[in-house]
């Protein structure tokens, strides 16, 4: 990594100042040890639907929607004998005793959290191990602790791994990891941007603050693996995280907070431009005749991370004052226009927000079908252009919803962004994120 | 360092000087006609006139939220504090000299209006908001020098019509015939709802705008009117944007002062 002289203060969530000066290396997915933990437990958390086994096992109802076995029906009383169950399969994944597998047992046993160990993911090269291991491994315990013959094994393997061989993916299936398939990623290095906007509403437990920032972080890794963040970009890509994501110096939260109550959209565009004059990142170039100034900066990366925190705080006031996620793609195209044409200088992503927001909107409208801002990401054909702009926005806005939509967060995420919002560093990234970067400052 | 001011929008012509204006909040639209509450609730169809409103969730109050910052602090309209449906009007305006143009109404909508969610289409441009908050809004919309009862019209379905010839009495073409001209009042008269359904009886929406006046109050280029070509500041603006974006796709770093 190149050596950067940028130091950002940091913020919590609510505004407050939680140090000052911290280089902005130290938030570097390269370096800062808790965005690496938030990676590595995204590989490793598994969530399984114990309940879903259950009724799966009972009904014979597996496979995905309109899949019935009829007349198979295996009673298994997995929910009541989680704690057993959660201890066995934790048994069978351990590599070493004591290491870093755990199993945990939620919703009066309805569903598991599980942290698949890094030594098994370590001795492969696919993510994918975590959810095949959990998926076999618990057919394996359920087989063996209820006694399940063999003419019925086949009935617990479709429970649990769904309709897979068969598909690509466990289509059906309960046992859920937030990564999807390597297959139905658009190109190398999506993985993690692979992750719906709903995921990140629940796991965040609808904090957008929390749902910005894990988005964000997410979104921006991916670049480095993408090979975007590399040489001249990879300051873009730092300093949009740090700013858009991480609340740095505190400019997202004080756009909203200017434009809270009666504020909208255009007042965001004019705070953002307000904020970076006074910090110096533009500056007027000429006046023309008709009055209007050009403005111009020295330091373009900057300035998109300006723009970027000021696109997010647009979409935290119009969003929050309408309570309703779908308003993304018309903050995504009109804060850019307006900011351009306040300017004169490129807005986020050098157009690129804009242009994925004429798509998105189409999408988003029911106007060529496909879904509510909920179900999009990083990895969506009308949502991948942005490099890491959009969705921490999206899963903001998704995080801001009163209950607008038919198919909601809850319904879409199902047990994943509930399960998973039981991990600290998942549920609370700028916290955590915030604390390791005070922790390594010293190194750079 | 000079203090900032809201500049809105680049260009030395009349359509760019108009676009400014409508673009600023703090400019007070004009008057033109007086459209009743029920009137415009009866145009829009979403709901009778007097009609409590419906709901999509609780009122906030009794929902209660996540616990989050921005909720903390930002304040929700009162359509979304009640719980209101989302709903729309939806606007297509003539490439005949109308007003304004679609991009100026969703540019002028984030100016002007608190969590509106609008988009640019065609031929038409819908705006949605919370039912409450969409009506107060919709009033400005109609009642103001941005709407002319022969060059814009409240169409939410079958749309077409903006790059179409005038009929022989100005008015946009529309296929679904929501607006006649009345010839006795030399007004315009509403006898669809924006969807097409038949109202019980015509709403006017006033009288056509002169032609002259019209072109003054219009933020469109055109060739026979102000040339998009003529306005020098707003061309050499757009070239610059296009030079930045191209450049900084390039190198973010060989941007500087320029």
């Amino acid at each position: 990594m190149k050596k950067y002289k940028d130091v950002v203060d940091l913020h919590d969530d609510h505004g407050r100042l939680v140090a000052s000066n911290i280089p902005v290396a130290a938030l570097s997915p390269l370096v800062n040890p808790a965005i690496q933990k938030i990676v590595a437990y995204v590989k490793q958390c598994v969530a399984v639907n114990l309940q879903g086994v259950q009724t799966a096992l009972t009904t014979g109802e597996v496979g995905g929607k309109w899949s019935m076995l009829r007349g198979r029906s295996t009673k298994v009383d997995l929910v009541g004998n989680a704690e057993a169950v959660a201890r066995d399969l934790k048994e069978t994944l351990q590599v070493k005793p004591k290491d870093d597998t755990e199993v945990k047992v939620l919703k009066e046993g309805k569903n598991l959290l599980v942290t698949v160990p890094a030594a098994r993911l370590n001795a492969g090269v696919e993510y994918t191990t975590s959810a095949t291991a959990v998926a076999a491994g618990l057919c394996h315990v359920v087989i063996d602790k209820f006694n399940i013959d063999m003419w019925d094994a086949d009935l617990v393997h479709a429970a649990v791994w769904g309709r897979y061989p068969q598909t690509m993916d466990m289509l059906g299936g309960n046992v859920v990891s937030l990564l999807s398939v390597p297959q139905q990623n658009e190109g190398m290095g999506y993985a993690l941007r692979n992750v719906l906007a709903a995921h990140i509403a629940m796991i965040t437990r609808k904090n957008s603050m929390n749902a910005a920032a894990l988005s964000s972080i997410l979104e921006q890794t991916a670049h480095w693996e993408m090979g975007d963040a590399m040489g001249n970009f990879e300051r873009f890509h730092l300093l949009g995280l740090a700013y858009q994501g991480l609340n740095a110096d505190n400019v997202v939260y004080d756009i909203v907070k200017e434009n809270a109550k009666t504020g909208n959209l255009g007042d965001c565009v004019k705070s953002t431009v307000n904020r970076a004059i006074a910090d110096g990142v533009i500056r007027p170039l000429e006046k023309t005749k008709s009055g209007y100034t050009i403005y111009t900066t020295n330091d373009l990366n900057k300035w998109n991370a300006y723009a970027a925190a000021g696109l997010m705080a647009g979409t935290m006031v119009t969003c929050g004052a309408a309570r309703a996620m779908q308003h993304t793609p018309s903050v995504f195209i009109y804060f850019n226009d307006l900011l351009e044409r306040e300017t004169g200088l490129p807005a986020v992503d050098w157009g690129r927000v804009a242009g994925t927001g004429v798509e998105m909107s189409f999408f988003s409208h029911s106007i060529y079908g496909g879904g509510n801002p909920a179900v999009f990401n990083g990895n969506h054909i009308v949502t991948r252009h942005s490099k890491g702009f959009c969705i921490p926005c999206v899963a903001a806005a998704v995080a801001l919803d009163a209950g607008t939509t038919i198919y909601t967060p809850e319904k879409l995420s199902g047990v994943v962004g509930e399960v998973l919002s039981e991990v600290p560093e998942l549920r609370e990234p700028l916290k955590y994120v915030n604390e390791a970067a005070i922790k390594i400052k010293g190194e750079f | 360092m000079p203090e900032y001011k809201p500049q809105y929008y680049p260009g030395s012509t009349l359509p760019s000087k108009n676009r400014r204006k409508y673009l600023d909040p703090e400019y007070k639209l004009q008057k033109l006609r007086t459209i009743s509450d029920d009137d415009l609730v009866r145009i829009m169809g979403h709901r009778v006139p007097g009609e409590a409103y419906k709901s999509t969730h609780p009122p906030l109050e009794e929902t209660g939220e996540p616990a989050c910052p921005i909720r903390e602090i930002v304040t929700p309209t009162p359509g979304a504090k009640a719980g209101d449906r989302i709903r729309y009007i939806q606007f297509t305006d003539s490439v005949y000299y109308a007003p304004v143009t679609p991009y100026v109404r969703a540019w002028m909508y984030h100016t002007r209006y608190r969590g509106v969610d609008v988009g640019v289409l065609s031929g038409r441009v819908p705006l949605e908001a919370r039912e409450r908050d969409l009506e107060k809004v919709a009033k400005e919309l109609v009642e103001t020098e941005i709407f002319d009862s022969a060059r814009c019209g409240i169409r939410g379905a079958t749309v077409h019509g903006h790059a179409l010839r005038l009929d022989e009495n100005g008015l946009m073409f529309d296929a679904y015939r929501r607006y006649l001209f009345n010839k006795k009042t030399g007004e315009v008269d509403y006898v669809k709802d924006q969807i097409g359904v038949p109202l019980d009886k015509p709403i006017s929406v006033g009288k056509p705008i002169p032609e002259t006046e019209l072109r003054k109050r219009t933020s469109e280029f055109r060739i026979d009117g102000n040339a998009f070509r003529d306005d020098k500041e707003l061309i050499s603006w757009m070239q610059r944007i296009h030079m930045l974006r191209t450049i900084a796709g390039f190198d973010p770093e060989k941007v500087k002062g320029i």
